[in-house]
């Protein structure tokens, strides 16, 4: 076999996929009260439209967004608001929150009489997408109009639909690549045209043949549709990776995809511009994986935004072992979580329980200048002189061996035998520069 | 649900196997051959050797450590690694106050006083090893004398392999025996297949990646030729391959990067063959090696990898 397209350096971690690969999508319990961030994207945080006691209808826009790089958020179900309050998200931060208790009985969403897909003008679709609150949904959670409205002057001829899931254990991207092929290819035909791109690509793993084979029998109508291999190895999702194993071509440090003429959108973002588009649904569920070996019965999860991820380890039957690690979203680059009362958020990707037996916590050690982050660095960055820089103060030492352009894959860490937590040194680095930059 | 053990730590929460300790306990595997080999050639006399260099780079660590109120650390092996490749770099017949000396050097001065592993620029064990050469020129004559201590010491009366690169070649060991013989000298110079075996494990291990031992080994044999010697045999004579394998590759003090690597392999390579042809007949690998050690704060500058999708100004 010829060698599949991939990108310099990665590790290569236990996948675990296996867990959760075979369980088709289903829908998640509807809780008892579910909290909705007023922000839960990159960007400004909305302003509630809705206020204490108001009824609200499941899709209803209940925050609007202050600015443009924001947007909007819905309400996941039909209920009475209970509060506008504080609530702690994912990542421990408060964010200003919408509380929401469900109805007994939630209607089945409503679907808009369909529209001609292949007449929508780019225009229409950017502001589909605004409307429907469309976020990045690999994890990173940037609004997607502003991400399909690409400078003038920077020309896209191709966009890529990441479906390579990279991450260990999570495998909603899987399920739905194939559950919902044809709607991943239609929203991302839409994704080219809002971008007046020539092709769209699909740049799968090597470990989910059966969703290449799905996607190359359906796209096989498409000239436009090209379906891609790649390497199984961490991070081949990460944007500049993707674009380079596909395409060869190379993002510029501090640069965006545009740069080099590719958008990347990732694939459940496919699915609810399509869902957005065809039946004017917007983005107020998505499918979780909830896996990991402290999962009883690990499953791929349709839930509504805003449900705690409590709700979602009981439909999963609960836990078992000894749980030590709660994450939400990857175990490469998802947050530990001190218990299960965050809500889901449009980012988030799985919840992943590590028991004591696989998290390795070993006590950090002296750097022995072995090289292997070095190695492993897919920006080719070199970690241990970050890291040597962040614990001397000196953060221009830091900038100058690639602190800024680290997007935290956390393969240093992974590979290094000394236990340091490189990416926790460079978010100090990046705070710190950032803060000097402004003075 | 029984949630009350929860750890809330930074991403990444998956880890490798790879682990200090274990590295340097692929190390000592490594070296069991070759340590084999010494031990059945040299029975008790390199049975003390190893015995007095490990046991006092050990004590020593142990008590710099103490002293320093750091954290002991000898779990994770490195002075065990460093008191056993000291052993080897000797010869059988030694005064034991040589050893002491040495390991005192190496795991005190050169890496606890720098800050403990990971901050020494040099070689531990080869700094040990240059220290006592040049202190007591025991090595000069291989007669056991000592410089530290009166002479009179009972010691082995042979040239060594590397006298005859000097000299010519009429006499010297065979190729096969520089392999797998006993031929006198450090009493890791009983064969360099031990050693070669020892270093593809740690290159199959991952602990060690090839750059810079074929390097060295590379550049000592085609310069040599240049310069009119025999590159074979000085590839597979004295303490080049132990050098080459599991000296200049120590992580602590080798560069980070390949090109760096391949420098550091040149400069080591060049002033193994000048030394060997041009100055004394000993101690050419170890000089060599602890020059490139002074290198690599640079080299790793040098030679700081290009950012991806970096463009250099023209």
């Amino acid at each position: 076999m010829a060698e599949l397209k991939t990108f310099q350096g990665g590790i290569h971690p236990p996948y675990h996929k296996e867990l959760a690969s075979g369980k088709a999508i289903k829908p998640a319990p509807i809780p008892s009260e579910v909290i909705i961030h007023l922000q839960q994207h990159i960007g400004a945080p909305c302003e509630p439209l809705v206020s204490e006691g108001d009824r609200v209808e499941v899709g209803q826009k209940i925050g609007e967004a202050q600015a443009f790089v924001s947007a909007p958020v819905h309400a996941s179900v039909s209920g009475t608001v209970k509060a506008i309050t504080e609530a702690t998200n994912f990542t421990g931060a408060k964010v200003r929150s919408v509380v929401i208790t469900p109805d007994k009985d939630q209607p089945e969403f409503a679907k808009k009489p369909g529209k001609d897909l292949e007449a929508l003008t780019a225009e229409e679709i950017r502001e589909i997408a605004k409307e429907a609150g469309l976020v990045g949904m690999g994890g990173a959670a940037f609004p997607t109009h502003v991400k399909i409205t690409p400078p003038s002057d920077k020309p896209i001829d191709t966009v890529i639909v990441n479906a390579c899931e990279c991450e260990p254990f999570l495998t909603c991207d899987h399920r739905l690549l194939l559950e919902r092929t044809d709607d991943i290819i239609a929203g991302a035909r839409l994704l080219k045209t809002a971008v007046g791109a020539g092709k769209v690509v699909f740049g799968v793993e090597a470990n989910k043949m059966d969703a290449v084979d799905a996607l190359r029998s359906r796209a096989s109508s498409y000239p436009d549709v090209e379906v891609e291999v790649l390497e199984v190895k961490y991070p081949e999702g990460a944007e500049k990776m993707l674009i380079f194993a596909l395409t060869g071509r190379k993002v510029p440090p501090g640069k965006l995809p545009s740069e080099v003429g590719c958008l990347v959108q990732n694939v459940g973002t496919a699915v609810a511009l399509y869902e957005a588009a065809a039946w004017g649904k917007p983005l107020y569920e998505r499918v979780v994986t909830v896996t990991g070996p402290g999962v009883r019965e690990p499953a791929n999860l349709l839930a509504r935004i805003g449900t705690p991820i409590s709700v979602l380890l009981e439909a999963c039957g609960g836990l078992v072992g000894n749980p030590v690690k709660l994450i939400m979203g990857g175990p490469m680059t998802g947050w530990a979580q001190p218990d299960a009362s965050a809500p889901v958020v449009k980012g988030t990707s799985g919840v992943v329980v590590l028991t004591s037996d696989v998290v390795d916590l070993g006590e950090e050690s002296e750097c022995v200048r072995c090289g292997k982050c070095v190695e492993v660095c897919p920006m080719f960055l070199s970690p241990n002189f970050i890291v040597q820089s962040v614990r001397r103060g000196q953060w221009d030492k830091a900038e100058m061996w690639g602190a800024l352009d680290c997007f935290e894959c956390g393969c240093c860490s992974y590979q290094c035998p000394a236990y340091i937590p490189h990416v926790q040194y460079v978010r100090k680095a990046k705070a710190e520069i950032a803060a000097l930059k402004k003075k | 649900m029984a949630l009350n053990n929860l750890i809330v730590t930074p991403p990444p929460h998956l880890k490798s196997k790879e682990q200090t300790a274990i590295a340097m306990r692929d190390v000592l595997i490594a070296l069991a051959p070759i340590t084999i080999a010494a031990l059945v050639a040299f029975t008790y006399n390199a049975l003390f050797n190893i015995v007095v260099c490990v046991g006092s780079a050990m004590f020593f660590e142990w008590a710099a450590r103490k002293i320093r109120k750091k954290q002991v650390t000898l779990k994770d092996g490195s002075a065990a690694v460093t008191g056993l490749l000291l052993a080897l770099l000797l010869p059988a017949k030694i005064h034991w106050l040589n050893m002491i000396i040495a390991s005192f050097v190496a795991v005190v001065i050169v890496k606890e006083l720098m800050g403990g592993l990971g901050r020494n620029i040099f070689n531990p064990a080869l700094f040990g090893f240059v220290f006592i050469l040049i202190g007591s020129g025991f090595l000069a004559s291989w007669t056991g004398h000592l410089g530290f201590l009166p002479a009179g010491f009972d010691g082995v009366q042979t040239a060594t392999p590397l006298a005859y690169i000097k000299h010519g070649l009429d006499g010297a060991p065979s190729y096969a025996a520089l392999l797998f013989a006993n031929y006198g000298g450090a009493i890791s110079e009983v064969g360099c297949f031990w050693i070669l075996l020892g270093g593809a494990y740690l290159i199959y291990r991952k602990v060690i990646n090839w750059v810079i031992p074929v390097t060295i080994l590379a550049t000592v044999f085609i310069l040599a030729y240049i310069l009119g010697s025999d590159g074979l045999y000085h590839i597979l004579a004295g303490g080049l391959m132990l050098g080459a394998f599991f000296m200049a590759t120590d992580w602590v003090t080798s560069p980070m990067n390949r090109w760096g690597q391949v420098v550091f392999g040149l400069i080591i390579g060049i002033c193994v063959v000048l030394i060997r042809l041009y100055g004394g007949p000993s101690g050419a690998v170890a000089y060599s090696i602890l020059i490139g050690n002074a290198f690599v704060p640079l080299l790793d500058r040098v030679f700081k990898p290009k950012r991806f999708g970096e463009v250099v100004a023209a």
